[in-house]
């Protein structure tokens, strides 16, 4: 009882901090004011969203009349998007002042505070199509984020991700009506379509209709969540929004994203339809890998690189969810966190270089070991962690996604991450020693300093990375493999 | 076999032969009237058909055998069809069933084939430019004319036009159906296309514009009067078509006396009029457009007759 | 509610609302000008308006009149009008360089209503549905979604995308009509106010596409690459 009142005035926190904070932002237009309203919204978020994984018993909580469901997945997914929140907030304090933009600075803050709210509250919703409008509100707000900076690139890029989004999200909508209907059958004409519910009538549905609904929502959450091949609007949206609406979109959007795709796959395993769900999320997950493989070793834009790895990353979450059983699931979901954590990191430091540098090119960026010692040095840990080697978080849950890939049918799918793993490695790392080592063409001497503001979310990023990938604690890998079986049990 | 069966398929045959440049004056002249012109007079053709059968013919020198026999054809060929289909009665003939729709839009494709050979035979830049055109409105809109068969085919579950007819008029609910409504559109589409009245070209002789008219520029006396009467008789063949078995299916003579036979004759002629006041109106109301937008009204007439197909498999 | 036997009349009527929804796409299709496509786009959403009416008439479901009611004022009349304000604001009357030719698109269009017949006949089979409507209603829904996206990826004007998806949103609330009338109320009723928030911040970026990149077709945005 105590628990369940506690958690509710959690979640009310997690939500109406940043409401607040975005109120505020549009009714007291003051710069200074609405980065320090808006910092404050996202330490109360991250403060209610660190004890909820540690709270959330193994069953399911119902809040609000049932609207809003918290269990251990929501709370693992919240958890993920208010650290990027938070992280992001501090460093817009710094980078969004290099932009000398502050009469519109208001604007920003109001939409960066009202995109955390919906990345928050989108895992907690309990009905399906609640859930579809929360993912199209974050379309709607991050849109407007993206075209901030008003420039041509960013219109094009704005437009791009809100036509190709919104036309996936349609595509969601198809699915989830087509489960409804599907679920019609079993509960009669006017049901409220939960989780819960439709997972318990799962059973009795018609398999056919079922994966049907399921392959629509995988490729419409899926645009979202930014799998290939729909992931076209994700280099443009990534590389022309400001940094810190970048990491947000990939540490805290995708991850939303891909929790819509994951219960659905529960309520299709219940349904009994075989192996298919699966497969495709293995196919989509190994064409994810490779197409961020390819674009990577090719690359020459620094914020399209770390789109790029963002493709790729998803891609393992999907093989992992795809693998399935406990392991599986495990590994994708401290895949999902320990990605927030080194996309945040690898996103700061592309948006501080590309300020110092005044060049979103690759080549155009040189030097960086010698004129920041510090942030540079913090980057480039964070590209060797991005890459998954170890000693950082994303070899361990890699490794695990691999090793849970190799007692599944689709044994294949691991030899081909792999290999794509080795060959981002050596891509990736490539631009970075091009971009810290090479004597060759001296480029324009960066600007000297960059503001503490921007530096201290690398540090927060970084040490937690360190951490995840020394010491994987029982009590989380506990978590982890309890919310396996009902989403994915091991294949036959 | 009787007698009076006979007689009402001579007659059908007679009624079409005779009322058949009656509607093409008709219709021209309210093109004219439309235009605010004085227009030719209603029996224009009857006179020109008389002036031409007094005429001298003139071959030209590059002519080959088929320059004779094609005029012959088409107007045989027209003929032919008003046997197969609902013109007077509503019941079928003796010789009805010789050919289905299907066969009867196999005689009508044969006698413009012929026309178009015609028109490549003399050798005359016109001629040519006239068949090539035809031909290529022909490639797309014959296609869609089979697929329109087809579908009034599965409407009525049978191949012939008089079942049709009588499902029409029997149930309401099949002639307000979607396929039913899709089949009149698609058809009254072909309509203008096959009677020469898309807005494309122009009803003045202006060699630019021509497509019927450009494949019989070589002929002259009785052997051009055949041809212009074989291509009036086709007019009145298709609007009998669309009116007696598609859109109007009422009017025919049930029990086939003579004053039944003469009423169905004038219903036609009245059914025809309003026909030929809408064709006149779509033709003249919308500019000439590029030749080579005759693709997007055969397209559309090809899209509703795929959905009257449908319409007619979730019934 | 497509489990008991439906009226006749009833059938056909939806029939029919929903071949004319399906007729009017194909003008959207084939036409050249964006004023015609707003017209289509309207008198469609006035048929979708209609069908929900009459669901809700034959299937007993009272709320559905307000459902229809909103859709018509909403979908029927407020976003065409908001489109025609932005239409009017950009000066653009029609596609320039079509991708596809209307004639091509019609003939597109014809076989992607085949294959969702062919996909809606498996489905119905499936679940054991005798009725044509069940058939009809999603062969139209998949329909009009597959020529919604046709419109998206073959015109490059941006009005002409943001109808494209307007026609995928209107397919799937005629299916959803048809086969789920008994879907909650609040669920309609957002997804109807979230459709006008859409249409609204389409109107802001297409505003912002002219003034900052200076054209709103998408064969002339093509900064960004690789």
């Amino acid at each position: 009882m105590l628990r369940e009142t506690l958690i509710g005035s959690l979640l009310l926190a997690l939500s109406m901090a940043p409401l607040a904070a975005a109120l505020l932002c549009l009714l007291a237009p003051r710069p200074r004011f609405c980065e320090a309203v808006n910092l404050a919204a996202a330490a109360i978020a991250l403060a209610s969203a660190l004890p909820l994984p540690f709270l959330v018993g193994g069953a399911a909580m119902l809040f609000w009349g049932g609207y809003v469901i918290i269990d251990r997945l929501a709370a693992w997914v919240v958890l993920c998007s208010a650290i990027v929140y938070f992280l992001a907030s501090l460093y817009a304090v710094g980078y969004m002042r290099l932009l000398h933009e502050d009469p519109r600075l208001f604007r920003f803050y109001a939409l960066f505070a009202g995109f955390g709210l919906t990345t928050l509250i989108a895992p907690l919703m309990n009905s399906i199509a609640i859930y579809w409008i929360a993912i199209e509100l974050t379309t709607l707000v991050s849109t407007f984020l993206v075209a901030f900076e008003r420039a041509a690139e960013s219109m094009e890029a704005a437009w791009k991700y809100i036509m190709v989004v919104s036309a996936g999200i349609s595509l969601a909508l198809l699915g989830t009506v087509l489960i409804y209907w599907d679920g019609s059958f079993v509960l009669g004409p006017s049901y409220q379509m939960t989780w819960a519910v439709m997972g318990a009538a799962a059973a009795r549905m018609n398999p056919v209709l079922t994966i049907l609904a399921f392959l629509l929502v995988l490729v419409g959450y899926g645009t979202k969540v930014g799998l290939a091949p729909m992931h076209s609007w994700l280099p443009d949206a990534y590389s022309e929004s400001p940094t810190p609406v970048s990491a947000m979109l990939s540490g805290a959007l995708e991850n939303t994203a891909m929790l819509g795709i994951v219960r659905f796959l529960g309520i299709a395993r219940a349904a009994d339809t075989g192996r298919t769900p699966q497969q495709v999320l293995v196919a989509l997950g190994a064409l994810s890998l490779l197409v961020g493989a390819l674009f990577i070793v090719r690359q020459r834009g620094i914020k399209r690189l770390m789109a790029y790895s963002s493709v790729e990353h998803m891609g393992v979450v999907a093989l992992g969810f795809g693998f399935g059983g406990s392991l599986g699931v495990a590994g994708a979901l401290y895949h999902m966190l320990n990605h927030s954590l080194n996309k945040s990191l690898m996103f700061f430091g592309a948006g501080t270089m590309m300020r110092a540098y005044g060049s979103k090119e690759i080549p155009e960026i040189t030097g960086v070991g010698r004129s920041f010692p510090i942030a540079g040095g913090l980057w480039l840990a964070g590209a060797v962690g991005i890459t998954g080697a170890p000693p950082f978080g994303l070899f361990l849950s890699e490794f695990t996604v691999m090793r849970a890939g190799l007692q599944t049918p689709f044994a294949w799918a691991v030899y081909v991450m792999a290999i794509l793993l080795v060959v981002i490695f050596v891509g990736f790392m490539n631009h970075f020693r091009a971009m810290y080592y090479d004597r060759g063409a001296a480029g324009p001497a960066p600007a000297p300093g960059i503001s503490a503001w921007c530096v201290a979310p690398m540090w927060l990023s970084l040490v937690p990375l360190l951490i995840l990938g020394l010491w994987w604690p029982s009590g989380i890998w506990s978590y982890l493999t309890s919310i396996a079986p009902s989403l994915s049990p091991a294949l036959p | 076999m009787s007698g009076r069966d006979i007689l009402l398929q001579i007659g059908q045959v007679m009624t079409v032969l005779l009322l058949a440049p009656l509607i093409q004056g008709i219709v021209v002249q309210f093109e004219e009237r439309v235009q605010r012109a004085r227009g030719p007079g209603i029996l224009q053709p009857y006179r020109d058909l008389w002036k031409l059968f007094h005429k001298q013919i003139v071959v030209p020198q590059t002519a080959s055998w088929l320059f004779w026999s094609a005029p012959v054809v088409a107007f045989t060929g027209m003929l032919t069809v008003p046997i197969l289909i609902p013109v007077l009665t509503n019941f079928p003939l003796p010789l009805s069933d010789m050919g289905d729709i299907l066969g009867g839009g196999l005689i009508l494709t044969l006698a413009s084939f012929m026309i178009v050979l015609a028109g490549l035979d003399t050798a005359s830049a016109y001629g040519g430019i006239g068949s090539s055109r035809a031909v290529m409105v022909a490639i797309l809109a014959e296609p869609t004319l089979i697929l329109v068969f087809v579908g009034i085919t599965l409407l009525a579950k049978a191949m012939l036009p008089f079942v049709v007819n009588h499902l029409l008029v029997a149930s309401w609910a099949a002639y307000w159906s979607p396929a039913h409504l899709f089949l009149v559109a698609a058809f009254f589409i072909l309509l203008l296309v096959e009677t020469d009245r898309m807005p494309i070209h122009s009803s003045t002789h202006i060699e630019v514009y021509m497509i019927e008219e450009g494949r019989i520029l070589e002929y002259s006396g009785p052997l051009l009067a055949l041809l212009k009467w074989a291509s009036a008789m086709k007019q009145f063949i298709l609007y009998t078509i669309f009116c007696n078995v598609l859109l109007l299916p009422w009017g025919l003579s049930i029990a086939g006396t003579a004053l039944g036979a003469l009423g169905a004759a004038i219903g036609l002629i009245v059914k025809f009029t309003l026909v030929a006041s809408v064709v006149v109106f779509v033709e003249t109301a919308q500019s000439r457009l590029r030749f080579y937008r005759y693709q997007e009204p055969l397209a559309a007439s090809f899209l509703l007759a795929v959905l009257a197909i449908i319409g007619t498999q979730l019934g | 509610m497509l489990s008991q036997p439906l009226d006749p009349l009833a059938a056909s009527l939806f029939s029919l609302l929903a071949i004319v929804s399906l007729l009017l796409s194909f003008v959207m299709l084939a036409s050249r000008w964006l004023k015609n496509y707003l017209y289509a786009f309207a008198a469609q959403s006035w048929a979708v308006a209609l069908l929900s009416a009459a669901v809700g008439y034959y299937g007993h479901h009272p709320l559905l009149y307000l459902i229809a009611v909103l859709t018509l004022l909403f979908r029927g009349l407020v976003l065409p009008y908001l489109i025609w304000r932005i239409i009017r604001r950009l000066e653009i009357d029609r596609e320039i360089h079509e991708i596809l030719q209307p004639a091509s698109g019609l003939v597109i269009g014809a076989l992607l209503v085949m294959f969702a017949l062919a996909v809606a006949y498996r489905v119905a089979g499936e679940l054991h549905l005798a009725q044509g409507v069940a058939v009809l209603a999603l062969t139209v829904m998949l329909a009009m979604a597959l020529i919604g996206f046709l419109m998206l990826a073959v015109r490059h004007e941006a009005i002409s995308q943001v109808l494209g998806l307007l026609v995928v949103e209107n397919g799937i609330f005629l299916g959803s009509q048809i086969v789920v009338p008994g879907m909650p109320l609040l669920i309609e009723l957002v997804v109807l106010f979230d459709l006008l928030v859409i249409v609204a911040c389409f109107g802001v970026l297409v505003g912002y596409l002219a003034t900052h990149a200076g054209t709103t077709s998408a064969l002339k945005l093509k900064r960004l690459v690789g």
